[in-house]
């Protein structure tokens, strides 16, 4: 109010708001509309509130946090809610979760938390976002290597990291190893997704797991040197390259082949016709797998119901459905592999502890980084 | 609302572990060039884009103008991780364009012949630069229209070129306002660059954060990119410190359209088809393919809830930004003071953080507040606390009003600045407090630049994903992220529906908008 020379200043300000307010309506159309959309907008903020405290209980429900895409996990979610009564609720997202967990701390509504890539879970594991769980159902469906020897996570499912080639232009045999991939001989013929995708800098820590960095970076530099175009796409797209004669390896994940071969769409179909899937290093250390898994939440409220749901993901009939959803392996060696998967042939697979994967993972990053995958 | 930003940048202080010495070794070289060529092309793709079609649709009167007028706006409805997957589809190898080529011409492999790679920096220069340029059209052409014809007839009666002389230079603020916007989304986007595996910084973010663990040197990364765009906007505000820009002309009447002969009617609808053709009908016309193929996804009635949802998250935030950007620009323009300045700078730039960079740093300092709030209120009733902000839609809100501030900011801040100073001091001398002033005399004034403003936050929010993804409650589903889950493992045809509606969705309120600043533009010319 500096500035104006008034007796009064107080009342007259009082008298000036007073008038504005009475005029507002009559004189200026646009600041009323925004008032109009301001007052919505708190609106929505205050029922915010309302939903967010309503999500928050505990009892016959579960809330689930998912690095998982919801029409994956949907099928066990269903099959859950069949069997116990018990509603899940999902809060899916592919980055960050971790984070929101850490910064929600001891308030989080989170149970269960389930991912894909054993390194993701290792990170949650790290900053102690997840409970130690001991349940004899979880420890014995689920093979030592492949679960937190603290109880924290558990492999839920499995899918091998397998070389795709083109059906026509490579011949049986020629390619058995993921070692072959660095061979000059495939030279501008090899199709990647970029390396520090989580899959492929998965398969480069079990690379420095088996030859040292030194090795693995080796290894790596001959792979970039063959590659037939700038690493890119996910391993859907290195599959169509397949079929479009652009390469004739590409690395993948297994389910992905499965996927293709039983899509709706025939153009999808006539990519995975194009190519054959190899197991790699059967003679050796075996094929290189990595998990989708889960854990119990650290602050869960709810955490009885939150390890019956683990448990149930490990038992036969969720086993089975990893399968016939999403084409990957069970965990669980007493349940058979899904038919469509069973009908790829059994095959040995990589038995490092799967921990070190996650803990190798920082450094393969490093030398995916010096050599440009 | 600076607090997440500060809270991204009090991340970055943390111990990186002698990472930058191997990132300045290997990747960093590459991300740097890699975003400083991206920015350049996509800046100056929207700068040719935006200004000649604004200028064209100002200038000139052709038949099919007032359509062309806002369909221009249109591509920005497109989000530009669509239009890149799209166009993949469209132009890779297996697509249609490359196949009809192969049939053509009778080619057998890809060895026969020479295609362009789109997923390439000039792809995603494209890409980009086709749904980025309704920042710059919209705020271009509001300044020219805005430019009383007094000053243009100066020009033509000095026979210089309107453009150059008047048109441009008067328009100089507002264009670099949205220059300022096309900038920090292109160092923001992640999507796009993701799918093109282009390596700029933003994957080099990813890749720090997520491979090797290491959160504060992402956040760190992530303060450089933010550091090239305030480097870039203090570069223009330096180039004209000197210049002030106001108007005063009284009887404010726009340019008068020229009738355009039949070369020029031809050159004008090439200038403006072309930017709609790209940006809009193409992508939209391949999606609606896949719709009409059946491709689609048969719960139509999820989608429509979740259509909803959009929506309201979108207005909200559309509201409470223009509200917040009216807050901040008059006080700054109006009781400067440097800390305040320099305040409502940093709280308008969250939009050059990765969205979902930005969201970690608004839920770290949610759930902070949260247990400070806790520890308050169990301390002093006893009582135990559920969470309040993390884990609701206010926190989605708040994060999309954080990083969307600066468009509010900057379409509000264009508008302000061409606002005669002593327009206030006569406020005051008629004995109207600020607030007071503010309410009668500088909103009115500013209702176009509010419109504009709150129609890119809308169309922004709409097209929002990252954010919404991490912050949102359970069950919470809006277009983007329902779209999300398909398109992540690039299954276009289930995401075309989801897809769609978040362009027409955003349509709508596009047409109604500028059909409503049209009309409110000329009402003020005519009323005075």
């Amino acid at each position: 109010m500096r500035g104006i020379a008034v007796a009064a200043p107080g009342e007259r300000t009082a008298r000036v708001r007073r008038g504005v307010l009475a005029r507002v309506g009559a004189a200026m159309r646009p600041p009323t509309r925004v008032g109009a959309l301001g007052l919505l907008g708190s609106l929505a903020v205050l029922s915010g509130f309302a939903w967010a405290a309503s999500g928050v209980q505990a009892g016959d429900e579960l809330n689930l946090y998912s690095h998982r895409q919801p029409f994956l996990i949907e099928p066990f979610l269903e099959a859950f809610t069949a069997e116990t009564g018990i509603r899940v609720n999902v809060v899916y997202a592919s980055k960050g979760l971790a984070q929101r967990l850490q910064a929600e701390g001891k308030n989080s509504p989170a149970d269960v938390v389930l991912t894909v890539d054993i390194g993701r879970l290792a990170i949650y594991a790290d900053k102690d976002l997840l409970a130690p769980v001991e349940s004899a159902v979880l420890t014995e469906a689920v093979p030592a290597h492949l679960r937190d020897p603290d109880g924290r996570w558990f492999a839920l499912s499995k899918r091998a990291r397998v070389i795709a080639v083109s059906k026509d232009r490579v011949p049986p045999g020629a390619i058995q190893n993921y070692e072959n991939l660095a061979d000059p001989k495939w030279a501008g013929l090899v199709c990647s997704r970029p390396g520090s995708h989580v899959y492929n800098r998965a398969l480069m820590a079990s690379m420095i797991a088996a030859h040292g960095e030194d090795g693995a970076e080796k290894w790596a530099t001959g792979l970039v040197a063959n590659l037939a175009r700038r690493p890119q796409g996910n391993d859907r797209a290195q599959v169509k390259a397949i079929y479009e004669g652009l390469c004739d390896v590409a690395l993948i994940n297994s389910y992905y082949y499965g996927k293709l071969a039983s899509s709706d769409i025939e153009e999808q179909r006539a990519w995975a016709a194009s190519m054959k899937m190899i197991f790699p290093n059967q003679d050796d250390r075996g094929t290189h797998i990595n998990i989708s898994g889960g854990g119990v939440a650290m602050h869960s409220k709810n955490k009885e119901t939150a390890v019956a749901f683990l448990e149930f993901l490990t038992r036969e009939a969720a086993q089975e459905l990893y399968g016939t959803v999403n084409y990957e392996f069970p965990v669980n060696l007493a349940v058979e592999a899904a038919p469509a998967v069973r009908a790829w042939g059994a095959f040995e697979e990589d038995s490092l502890p799967i921990v070190r994967i996650a803990e190798l993972a920082p450094t393969a990053q490093r030398v995916i980084d010096r050599t440009g995958w | 609302m600076a607090a997440p930003i500060l809270s991204v940048i009090a991340a970055a202080t943390g111990d990186s572990e002698g990472l930058w010495a191997h990132l300045f070794s290997t990747v960093l070289p590459r991300y740097v060039a890699n975003t400083l060529a991206l920015m350049a092309g996509v800046g100056g793709l929207s700068l040719v884009l935006g200004v000649s079609t604004a200028w064209v649709v100002t200038r000139y009167e052709f038949p099919g103008r007032r359509v062309l007028e806002w369909m221009l706006v249109l591509p920005f409805a497109v989000p530009a991780y669509l239009i890149a997957y799209v166009y993949t589809d469209f132009l890779d190898y297996a697509g249609p364009v490359q196949g009809a080529l192969r049939d053509a011409f009778g080619w057998q492999t890809r060895r026969d012949y020479w295609f362009p790679e789109i997923r390439s920096m000039w792809g995603a220069i494209v890409v980009m630069g086709a749904v980025l340029y309704p920042y710059v059209y919209m705020m271009a052409r509001t300044a020219f229209k805005l430019t009383p014809h007094t000053l243009f007839e100066i020009a033509r009666v000095h026979d210089r070129g309107l453009f150059r002389t008047v048109g441009l230079p008067l328009a100089r603020p507002a264009i670099a306002a949205g220059l300022a916007l096309v900038l920090m989304e292109t160092v923001s986007d992640f999507g796009t660059v993701d799918y093109f595996a282009l390596e700029t910084l933003t994957l080099g973010i990813f890749n720090v954060w997520l491979g090797m663990n290491s959160l504060p040197a992402a956040a760190q990364i992530a303060s450089l990119g933010f550091l090239f765009v305030i480097a870039m906007l203090v570069l223009e505000l330096m180039s004209r410190r000197r210049r002030r820009y106001v108007d005063t002309g009284r009887r404010m009447r726009s340019l008068a359209r020229l009738r355009a002969g039949p070369a020029q009617v031809a050159a004008c609808l090439a200038v403006c088809l072309l930017p709609v053709t790209v940006g809009f009908l193409i992508p939209v016309g391949l999606l609606l393919s896949f719709v009409v193929k059946g491709y689609a996804l048969p719960d139509y009635g999820d989608v429509l809830t979740v259509a909803l949802n959009s929506v309201v998250v979108a207005l909200a935030v559309a509201a409470l930004v223009m509200a917040a950007a009216a807050l901040m620009v008059v006080t700054v323009a109006y009781r400067p003071s440097r800390p305040l300045t320099a305040l409502a700078g940093i709280a308008s730039s969250g939009y050059a953080f990765p969205g979902t960079i930005l969201a970690i740093g608004v839920v770290t300092f949610a759930g902070a507040v949260d247990r400070g709030l806790d520890g308050l209120i169990s301390g002093m009733m006893g009582l135990s606390f559920e969470g309040f902000l993390t884990g609701g839609i206010g926190l989605v809100l708040f994060a999309c009003m954080v990083r969307f501030q600066a468009i509010g900011y900057g379409a509000l801040a264009s508008g302000v600045n061409r606002l005669p100073r002593n327009i206030v001091s006569a406020g005051r001398v008629l004995g109207l407090s600020l607030p007071a002033n503010l309410v009668r005399v500088i909103l009115p004034l500013l209702g176009t630049s509010f419109l504009a403003g709150g129609l890119l936050v809308f169309v922004d929010v709409m097209k929002e994903l990252p954010m919404t993804l991490l912050l949102r409650p359970f069950g919470f589903d809006t277009l983007a992220t329902h779209l999300y889950q398909y398109a992540k493992d690039e299954l276009l045809e289930q995401a075309a529906v989801p897809a769609l509606l978040i362009v027409f969705a955003g349509t709508g309120p596009v047409i109604l908008m500028n059909e409503a600043l049209r009309r409110l533009g000329e009402g003020r010319a005519g009323s005075r």
